[in-house]
């Protein structure tokens, strides 16, 4: 896919962005493991906190490639950064897709002035397995009251939007899983820990309890039952997107070999043919998961279902990530090794990129209960998969 | 493997394994945060004779054999792959001077380090594309009745704490590497700097650093003629210990993730009861029991003073498949809680990338490995 000249200068902006905001700081935000609370500010400045939000609601509606191309820049720059600000988008992707006309004014208005937003699904003993998720929401009159804790949440202790879900029905298991809107800060949303991390260390990542939590009944999304596609509908979304920031890393990856070579060979055409054949190696699957990626958005933007190409993208960009960065750490070894050189860090990085957002083994659940619904005989009704 | 090992074997192991579990695994954490020299660890392995574990008798040492000396590495690395790791830079030292240096050079040098008291090291590495080849390579020029040595030597591990250096550099500048040879170097020798301490993805506990060398005293371990056999050599043998800590570290990962396997439970049931993780956790044992075969023959190899160098190549190809590519599925396995910092997963992530890729001194084991077929 060939980008457009405005998504090619979209382009250019992000990685001025990332080479002036992220790749200065990175390093010392992944030494202490601090929030880089200035990159909100930096971000809504460059106009990146709402990317996917209508115009009329103050956003910039821009298309699911265009965003790809960004938080590819940004994942170049940091995957923590990126994480910031790619889960962003997934918090505000429910109301997006099926808020009604207050609740996308009530959402987005404090992302457009400069605040993130939260997603809150994953709870302790329901990772993979979102049926396992206990959280309930009560309802008392006009309002749902919320009980429960939620973990692994990436922004949970700043974002000023939340969306969570919760079981308005625990007798109809997952057909009882419900989306609502929560303000950050309300009494009873409760940050209890701090997740200390591998990698994406500058990203907030927190364990949440919900005690006794009011929120208003208009702030249901979509209907009482509809939490798991709507869940499922904003996965679709974020995993691409995730897919693109792996890219990203495994760009950077690659850039910084050539960097260590142009400095290491005074003369960089006696690099010896083991060497060269991984770079070029590094560049095929770069190329090929960046191509991957780029097409499942464009599915999305075609209207089309996504979630195949969705699982596809996510799984394919991650794995390279991943594939990339080890083989980048094995050509610069010590140096490598060593906190000198950025590769140790985008190594850690990639390894979350192979678990959030949906482990890589559920991409392939999901990848595989396809293909084999679509060899099953016409008359059998049983569910594919697992 | 245990009809392998002789029943000295296994009590070398079992004492290893003993020190390592009671001793080192409570600290392993620690010396991980910290990064400080584990100096009271290295006492108390000299005082169990760790520290010369093959080296002859007549010298200090245990003399227990190459084997067994490997036996004793995975077991310390099960624990803290940063303190084998200290153990394998000292040995590999040893065993060049064990094995080349003069009776003089060996009466001077390994009873400190065969008790422990001493540290060794070997100085490999270089800022250039490749030994010998950088401006800043390690010269050597004869300067009255011994040499002199001029340049950088890169990562260099145990740097600081080492007393005595193995150190590879060149008599001949234009003939670059081909002129290789071994030096000996005391540490305090002046003109020779250590840079700063190197922080490092894991492995931290490990120093690691620049020694720079100017005009410093040297005595040629060896011949200068047979410098660069020297050299293969005691990378082949340093490659063989090294993916012996690889194994320790994939042992003890692959446990641990099978554990929590077991433990996990989605979709009603424990995760190990999926064909999915029963294919992450059987592929990473099925290459880390190959990888353990092969690490004990090339050792056994080395203990009969048999020919191991395209064996030690093998090894050292197969381990670095291993290490990273195991750890990534261990850790796959424990999804977000292993990528905790606190959680034991990642440490051994960050670790393993370390025993996997360091010392690569034996840059390329293919060419060795394709160049003894036929």
């Amino acid at each position: 896919m060939i980008l457009t000249p405005e998504q090619q200068e979209i382009q250019r902006l992000a990685r001025e962005f990332a080479e002036k905001y992220i790749i200065p700081v990175a390093g010392e935000y992944d030494r202490t493991g601090e929030f880089p609370e200035f990159i909100i500010e930096a971000a809504k400045k460059a106009d990146l906190l709402a990317m996917g939000i209508p115009k009329q609601f103050g956003g910039r509606d821009l298309d699911a490639v265009t965003q790809g191309v960004i938080l590819e820049e940004l994942g170049y720059g940091c995957a923590g950064f990126a994480t910031i600000l790619g889960v962003n988008g997934l918090g505000y992707y429910a109301p997006l897709l099926v808020g009604t006309e207050e609740q996308k004014k009530l959402y987005f208005a404090p992302i457009v002035q400069g605040g993130l937003s939260a997603f809150a699904l994953t709870e302790p003993g329901a990772g993979s397995d979102v049926s396992a998720g206990k959280s309930t929401a009560k309802k008392v009159g006009d309002e749902y009251i919320l009980n429960g804790s939620k973990c692994f949440i990436t922004s949970g202790a700043y974002a000023k939007m939340f969306t969570i879900f919760a079981l308005t029905d625990p007798s109809k298991g997952l057909k009882g899983l419900s989306a609502f809107i929560v303000k950050g800060g309300s009494p009873g949303l409760i940050v209890t820990k701090h997740e200390n991390k591998l990698g994406i260390r500058g990203s907030n990542t927190v364990e949440l309890v919900m005690q006794d939590l009011q929120v208003p009944a208009s702030q249901l999304l979509g209907k009482e039952g509809d939490g798991m596609r709507i869940a499922m509908a904003c996965l679709d979304m974020a995993r691409p997107m995730v897919g693109s920031q792996s890219v990203g890393i495994a760009q950077r990856a690659l850039d910084e070999c050539l960097k260590y070579f142009s400095i290491k060979y005074p003369d960089p055409r006696k690099l010896g043919q083991a060497a060269q054949f991984k770079l070029a190696d590094m560049r095929i699957q770069i190329e090929a998961a960046r191509q991957t990626v780029r097409h499942a958005l464009a599915v999305k933007d075609a209207g089309l279902p996504i979630t195949v190409d969705s699982a596809i993208a996510k799984t394919m960009g991650s794995d390279t990530a991943m594939r990339v960065t080890t083989e980048a750490l094995a050509l610069l070894g010590a140096f490598g090794y060593s906190h000198e050189c950025v590769v140790e860090k985008l190594v850690r990085d990639a390894k979350i990129q192979q678990l959030y957002e949906g482990t890589n083994q559920v991409q392939r659940l999901v990848i595989a209960g396809q293909l084999i619904a679509s060899i099953q005989p016409k008359t059998a009704t049983a569910k594919a998969g697992r | 493997m245990s009809y392998l090992l002789t029943e000295d074997q296994q009590l070398v192991q079992k004492n290893a394994r003993d020190f390592a579990m009671q001793y080192l695994e409570p600290l392993a954490v620690q010396l991980d945060k910290t990064g400080e020299f584990p100096a009271e660890a290295v006492k108390k392995m000299a005082s169990y004779d760790f520290l010369g574990w093959f080296l002859p008798t007549e010298f200090g040492g245990a003399d227990f054999g190459y084997l067994s000396y490997v036996l004793g590495v995975e077991e310390l690395s099960r624990a803290s792959a940063a303190v084998a790791s200290i153990v394998v830079n000292h040995s590999s030292a040893a065993y060049a001077i064990n094995r080349w240096g003069s009776a003089e050079q060996k009466k001077k040098y390994l009873p400190a380090l065969a008790r422990g008291e001493k540290l060794g090291a070997v100085a490999m590495s270089e800022p250039g594309p490749g030994v010998g080849q950088g401006p800043e390579a390690v010269i050597a020029t004869q300067q009255g009745g011994g040499y002199a040595l001029n340049g950088r030597k890169s990562y260099v591990a145990n740097a600081g704490v080492a007393d005595v250096y193995v150190v590879f550099g060149c008599t001949d500048a234009a003939a670059g590497a081909k002129s290789l040879a071994a030096f000996l170097v005391n540490a305090k020798a002046e003109g020779l700097e250590v840079g700063p301490k190197k922080s490092t993805m894991g492995l931290r506990a490990r120093p690691t650093a620049d020694v720079g060398f100017h005009n410093v005293a040297a005595e040629v371990l060896g011949t200068v003629e047979g410098g660069a056999a020297i050299a293969a050599e005691v990378l082949a043998a340093f490659a063989v210990a090294e993916a012996a800590q690889t194994v320790g570290v994939v042992g003890v990962a692959v446990q641990h993730a099978a554990k929590y396997a077991q433990q996990r439970v989605q979709f009603g049931r424990p995760i190990s009861t999926f064909q999915a993780i029963q294919t992450m956790l059987a592929e990473v044992n099925t290459n880390c029991y190959v990888a353990r075969l092969a690490v004990y023959d090339a050792a056994a190899l080395i203990e009969q003073g048999k020919p191991f160098t395209t064996e030690a190549a093998m090894v050292k190809l197969f381990a670095q498949r291993l290490g990273m590519n195991s750890l990534l599925e261990t850790l796959q396995i424990e999804g977000g809680y292993g990528y905790s910092e606190e959680m034991l997963m990642s440490k051994l992530f960050r670790d393993v990338s370390g025993t996997t890729i360091l010392e690569s001194p034996l840059e390329f084991p293919e060419q060795v490995i394709a160049a003894s077929i036929g």
